[in-house]
């Protein structure tokens, strides 16, 4: 693919793109092209072999986001999003479940070294550090709505269900969360839960660390989902979970402080999304150059030549959207929360395309499951639907655009 | 004990690279670099003898652009201490090259030196042997062991009927081969670190080494294209075409 991004990166973060980019090649990209039967795997547990994560923890990308005074790594602050963009892309150009099980870490130690007090970030910062197949899960979703529900409907009556109540130096959390990233096998969760019912969900959500093995906590399903079957996307029940009163992370606002890991989080995304159509991109083009149709190579029919370029376009285009977003959230820029959820959205119905004129472009090999081009059509189209669907992306970016006509409650005009 | 390795920036070698039009040698830009593979090994066996206890101190030397510094970097990244650059923006033939690290190695007095057993763009494969030569050092090349003890080394060598065991007595000059180790990613957390290690910038006066080239590149060309294959008719035909056109029958 094109590079000319190359002179605007850092030397440090080209030297980390390069050495996720090896790791791809060298490991990831081989295991997934010879073990396409291990995403079918019915033991979630067994689908991605230690060894793999293993590799990831070599490179170190499984700990981004801890600070370095735990052990992690230093990553420049005022570019933290656009490096967070950079290995995200290499490591789902792999192959995007993994790198989504990695970059919710990044993204939920986010919130733990923002919010979580000092003498828990010493207990679990460690803990994540010196285990590779520690990973953490961000609990927002329940069964009855997620983000669809956020605004225009700051209203009581559309708050979680989830509840937590103080009692003594305990909380105590009763309900149910669906469809979280890392849910099934996760060590830690951060989990969102009202805890004022009088009031709207962005005054009334409190956010807890919550252990896995905390009594009352139970992990009761691993969601199986048509893309990014390398992440164990889980369902979690808890039933007077008690959990003492200091895991508190943030009380009431926890849906407006936690923008940080909400804004970075739909950058990661965008940029997962780019790895897939890079890698559509990539077996395509080795593709088209080699397969012989009508005594040329594909190449040379113009209507595969225009397809192609049609490709490598939308995948620019979103690449340039991905760094000009990225670039906003690092410099808490007032428009980021726009242009991140731009990003996001643009990104998904682009790649969308290209994964669909690569699965076109090789023919019935596309349609067969051991030639990999269809699971890279699997992993583009769950990007429609993860981290808020592309219609809610929408709202977001209209109700941030226009906060006192598109914000507001839709109820009756005054 | 102090180990200086050798490392060239060169062609990623998973690129497809491209002659010039004029012949006059290899198309190298927007083309990926990447440190020379044999190199890798060899900072990698010195990071490992550091690991192991057995070296106190990494230095790693690169002569080039300033782009080289990336190399170094990365070098640094896997976990040797400190980089030498030594910039030029001109072509350096092994024997130049031999003589710069000649001068580093009398003001680092290493106790080894270890380089790539070549380097993937020109495959000259002999800086390592000028070198120990220049120094009056024993030289291991082609390691694929290496054992160090307190005043000699012990090299395994390939060599084309197996292999062969030598001891050197220290200082010495080992060039690395394929099978010395399998040299690691340079971690994300170790690159960040890596930044704060110094590299110093030197020029080749500062060495007061003639860089001059001593050898003419008279024509760089692809190789040719292979021909396509031809279907034979019978078993017959096939033996008959080996021997009369492949000549190998």
């Amino acid at each position: 693919m094109i590079h000319a991004d190359d002179g605007i990166l850092s030397q440090e973060q080209r030297l980390m793109r390069d050495s996720c980019r090896s790791f791809v090649d060298d490991v990831v990209t081989p295991f997934i092209r010879s073990n396409w039967q291990r995403e079918w795997d019915m033991s979630p547990g067994e689908r991605l072999p230690g060894s793999i994560l293993e590799g990831a923890e070599a490179i170190g990308v499984r700990t981004l986001g801890v600070p370095e005074e735990f052990g992690g790594i230093d990553l420049e602050r005022e570019t933290e999003v656009r490096t967070f963009a950079l290995i995200a892309e290499e490591i789902a150009r792999g192959d995007s479940g993994l790198a989504d099980k990695l970059v919710q870490n990044w993204k939920v130690s986010i919130v733990i070294r923002q919010f979580a007090a000092s003498h828990l970030q010493e207990k679990w910062f460690p803990r994540l550090l010196k285990d590779p197949k520690f990973l953490l899960a961000h609990c927002l979703t329940e069964p009855r709505g997620a983000s669809d529900r956020w605004l225009p409907y700051n209203v009581p009556e559309a708050s979680m269900h989830t509840k937590a109540v103080l009692d003594g130096d305990h909380w105590v959390i009763n309900g149910r969360k669906q469809f979280i990233s890392n849910g099934f096998d996760a060590s830690l969760y951060v989990v969102y839960a009202n805890t004022d019912p009088s009031v709207g969900m962005l005054q009334g959500t409190s956010s807890f660390l919550v252990p896995r093995e905390t009594r009352g906590l139970t992990v009761t399903k691993c969601n199986e989902t048509m893309g990014c079957r390398f992440m164990n996307n889980g369902e979690l029940v808890f039933e007077d979970c008690r959990i003492p009163a200091d895991h508190l992370l943030v009380k009431s606002t926890a849906l407006a402080s936690a923008g940080q890991y909400f804004r970075a989080g739909k950058i990661i995304q965008a940029a997962k999304n780019l790895g897939v159509g890079v890698a559509c991109f990539e077996r395509t083009a080795d593709y088209v150059q080699n397969y012989v149709q009508g005594g040329r190579i594909l190449i040379k029919h113009q209507a595969v030549a225009l397809r192609l370029a049609d490709m490598a376009t939308r995948i620019e285009a979103v690449r340039s959207l991905v760094e000009r977003a990225s670039k906003a959230v690092d410099e808490a820029h007032p428009d980021a929360d726009i242009l991140c959820n731009m990003a996001k959205v643009y990104a998904s119905e682009e790649i969308m395309k290209v994964a669909t004129h690569a699965l076109e472009l090789h023919g019935g090999n596309g349609a067969m499951l051991e030639f990999g081009i269809e699971k890279l059509f699997r992993d583009a189209a769950i990007f429609l639907h993860m981290d808020a669907t592309v219609d809610v992306s929408r709202m977001k970016i209209i109700k941030t655009m226009f906060p006192a006509t598109a914000g507001k409650y839709a109820g009756p005009e005054n | 004990m102090k180990i200086v390795v050798a490392v060239k920036r060169v062609a990623d070698p998973n690129v497809k690279v491209r002659a010039l039009a004029d012949s006059s040698g290899v198309d190298l830009a927007n083309v990926k670099m990447t440190m020379n593979p044999f190199d890798e090994i060899a900072v990698e066996e010195a990071v490992r003898l550091k690991e192991a206890g057995r070296a106190d101190e990494v230095v790693v030397v690169s002569i080039g652009s300033e782009k080289s510094a990336e190399t170094l970097r990365t070098a640094l990244a896997m976990g040797a201490d400190r980089g030498i650059l030594i910039r030029t923006e001109a072509v350096v033939e092994p024997l130049a090259v031999a003589k710069l690290l000649k001068a580093v190695a009398e003001a680092e007095r290493p106790d080894i030196i270890i380089t790539g057993k070549q380097a993937i763009d020109d495959d000259a494969n002999q800086t390592g042997q000028m070198l120990s030569a220049l120094l009056g050092w024993g030289q291991g090349t082609f390691a694929s062991k290496l054992v160090v003890g307190d005043k000699a080394i012990e090299v395994t060598r390939e060599i084309d009927g197996g292999l062969q065991t030598v001891s050197l007595q220290l200082p010495a000059l080992v060039t690395a081969d394929l099978r010395l180790n399998e040299p690691r990613y340079a971690s994300l957390p170790n690159i960040m670190k890596a930044k704060k290690k110094p590299i110093d910038e030197r020029t080749p006066a500062d060495y007061g080494a003639s860089i001059e080239p001593r050898l003419i590149v008279v024509r760089v060309h692809e190789p040719a294209n292979r021909k396509a294959g031809i279907k034979v008719g019978s078993v017959g035909e096939l033996v008959e075409r080996l021997h009369r056109e492949a000549g190998v029958l």
